[in-house]
């Protein structure tokens, strides 16, 4: 059974509040960097871009470089008005989206 | 009574272990009956021969002494006579006291002056960096370096002249760059100076899934737990409420196994036991032997660590274990009880010697550094290879002695697993 | 001011020695000035005034494998005043590239925090970008240590 990213959003929230959301998802983050037994360099692979959408809208995004440690980690906040759900996405180098998505009800 | 399918083989185990270890039936409501967990494996416990990892020096120890052999030399008797001043190249010197590749080399315990640009230099031994104005002689130099042993029979420095880590003319260039030291060493910020550095509190939430990687052990050994096995058995057909039924259990290992006539920690009595009831294939530092190992100990997680220290058997492998902490092993000399107990709460270079206490509860650990988790043997194989000393099988009995031994210096810690170091 | 770069020095050091750094080989390490390009490719070579940036960092990271950092910038978030976006370069790593974060009024706060890996003891940098075109930037220095005898 593989790791499956780990997700952080409050189940509940007051209408424009400001709330924290921490995500953690499994990913070696190759470098470039690394040479394997034969001196070769091991090729990159990384995940390069994270998105969280709350109801289709952009809240956060970042784009990664092979300096963000393996496991990327992202912890960032958004202002929720509304009921709804976010979705988080990881994309790899290879073009592979990861994604996955949390309900949120905002009284 | 549960009733337990059990095979013949096993009955026949049973029936011989009369008064053997016995370990209390998974806990549920009534009573319990006690039983030996099946033991039996066709083969070892680790992979044979033990291979060290492929990323790990690759020095052949063998003329060392190791915590199944003693080999090294013995300390000499008397310093080496000296005649005349020392003459060496003083700038040489100082490349060599800062050479990592000779096992540390000074700048890991003393700090030296202006040496390796004076950048985190650790405070096991003095403060080198007026040795040159000490009135030291140069046969009393000299032969520190060498071999400490003949001024300080309970020296935790390595000889590094006896067991030829420096030639005599690096000694002597080494020599003369103390002697060149006559003012304190100038760091470039207070954290430079170990005698300043603040020690290192752990404050990471190690059971966070979103702070440490190693959570995901647990998730995966929660799926092994249930997955048929070569006899069609799972973990949970015997134990199908295991986050009830192992509270205390992992903070009772490791134990005295009279059958197999050895301390048995964790890792292996899984590797042992899910073979002779599942038929399941998790020798000791596979994924899976670790996975299980973090989960079972993650199930105990706040039971404080209560080991037998008591009956005749844990006495003598307590003993033993105290013993072989306290043996100089490797190319560098050194015991456990050197760097986690003469010298804790010092720095080597940047990293903080730890005290026996607290460097048991949090295993199995995810370590940073290498982004693994590693169980306590795979942490004391490291730590041999690292003074320069061949590693044994992570089932060596001696490896059993040294975990009971310090499982016992952590009496009372609560299991936090799994945990999250460097 | 810019702090002036320690990694020659401490460059030099940590390329004798065998340090298993698992993020990293052995490679050229970056200097200053091509994080400082990039910098300048992000503003367009428009100045960044110090300040309105809280950078958090240990200031001694163990390992440079995983090394937690967090950034906030001090912003309205309006749709009228808000960040955009926030550049994180490294002074001293093999390429000073870390990340570009993106923010909108609907993040409620421009911070954002992960975790990084840094081959030596250097100085990491954030400049942020606001929706009124202006560009602000703050630095960091961290020491980064290799263990005492290697474990």
């Amino acid at each position: 059974m593989a790791e499956t990213p780990k997700i952080r959003v409050p189940k509940t929230a007051k209408k424009g509040e400001v709330i924290e959301i921490k995500t953690l998802m499994p990913h070696i983050m190759e470098s470039g960097q690394r040479k394997d037994k034969d001196g070769k360099a091991i090729p990159r692979k990384i995940i390069n871009k994270f998105t969280a959408e709350f109801n289709g809208k952009p809240v956060f995004s970042a784009n990664l470089e092979p300096a963000i440690a393996a496991n990327p980690y992202m912890q960032f906040f958004a202002k929720v008005d509304a009921s709804g759900t976010f979705k988080f996405t990881w994309t790899d180098d290879d073009g592979t989206v990861t994604s996955t998505e949390q309900k949120i009800d905002v009284a | 009574m549960r009733a337990a399918i059990l095979s013949t083989g096993t009955l026949a185990v049973m029936a011989i272990a009369v008064g053997a270890f016995l370990v209390a039936a998974p806990t549920s409501a009534g009573a319990q009956a006690k039983k030996a967990a099946p033991l039996e494996l066709n083969g070892d416990a680790a992979a044979r021969p033990w291979k060290r990892y492929d990323k790990w020096p690759k020095r052949d120890e063998s003329k060392w002494s190791t915590l199944d052999a003693v080999k090294s030399p013995p300390a000499p008797k008397d310093p080496q006579k000296i005649t005349g001043p020392i003459t060496g190249d003083a700038a040489k010197g100082e490349k060599l006291v800062a050479d990592r590749g000779r096992g540390g080399s000074c700048l890991a315990c003393h700090v030296m002056g202006p040496a390796g640009g004076a950048n985190l230099p650790g405070n096991v031994g003095p403060d080198l960096s007026e040795i040159g104005s000490a009135g030291r002689e140069d046969e009393w130099l000299f032969n520190y370096i060498y071999d400490a042993r003949v001024y300080n029979q309970d020296t935790v420095m390595p000889p590094w002249g006896s067991h030829g880590v420096f030639t005599d003319a690096e000694i002597r260039d080494m020599v003369a760059f103390l002697k060149t030291l006559k003012s304190p060493a100038k760091f470039k910020t207070v954290l430079d100076d170990p005698n300043k550095r603040p020690a290192p509190v752990e404050k990471r939430e190690n059971l966070d899934s979103l702070e440490n990687p190693g959570m995901w052990a647990v998730d995966k050994a929660k799926a092994l737990w249930t997955k048929s096995m070569a006899s069609g058995k799972s973990c949970n057909t015997c134990h199908n409420k295991p986050e009830t039924q192992f509270k205390t259990w992992a903070a009772s290992m490791p134990k005295w196994e009279p059958r197999l006539n050895k301390v048995l920690g964790v890792e292996e009595f899984v590797t042992r036991h899910a073979a002779a009831t599942t038929g399941a294939k998790w020798l000791m530092e596979t994924d899976e032997n670790r996975d299980m190992s973090i989960y079972l100990h993650f199930l105990a997680n706040g039971a404080p660590i209560d080991v037998d220290t008591k009956s005749a058997p844990a006495k003598a492998a307590i003993k033993r274990g105290e013993a072989l902490a306290s043996r100089k092993i490797g190319e560098l000399n050194f015991a456990c009880t050197d760097c986690h107990g003469k010298a804790a709460n010092h720095w080597i270079r940047g990293q903080w010697l730890g005290e026996l206490k607290g460097q048991y509860d949090h295993f199995p650990t995810w370590r940073t550094s290498l982004l693994a988790v590693w169980d306590i043997r795979q942490r004391f194989q490291w730590c041999q290879v690292n003074i320069r000393a061949n590693e044994l099988p992570p089932d060596a009995k001696e490896y059993g002695d040294i975990e009971l031994y310090l499982a016992a210096q952590n009496e009372g810690l609560k299991v936090s697993v799994p945990g999250i170091r460097h | 001011m810019r702090e002036l770069s320690r990694r020659a020095a401490l460059a030099l050091g940590a390329g004798s020695a065998a340090i298993t750094i698992v993020g990293w080989g052995e490679g050229a390490f970056a200097t200053p000035k091509a994080a400082a390009d990039d910098i300048a490719k992000f503003t367009g070579g428009k100045a960044a005034e110090q300040g309105k940036i809280t950078i958090e960092l240990p200031e001694i990271a163990e390992n440079g494998n995983t090394v937690p950092l967090s950034i906030a910038v001090d912003a309205p978030m309006t749709d009228a005043d808000h960040v955009t976006e926030l550049l994180v370069v490294a002074e001293g790593n093999p390429n000073p590239g870390v990340a570009m974060f993106h923010f909108s009024p609907m993040s409620g706060k421009a911070e954002a925090a992960t975790r990084i890996r840094l081959a030596t003891t250097q100085n990491i940098v954030a400049v942020a970008k606001t929706s009124t075109g202006k560009f602000y930037t703050a630095q960091k220095l961290v020491k980064v240590t290799i263990g005492g005898c290697g474990g």
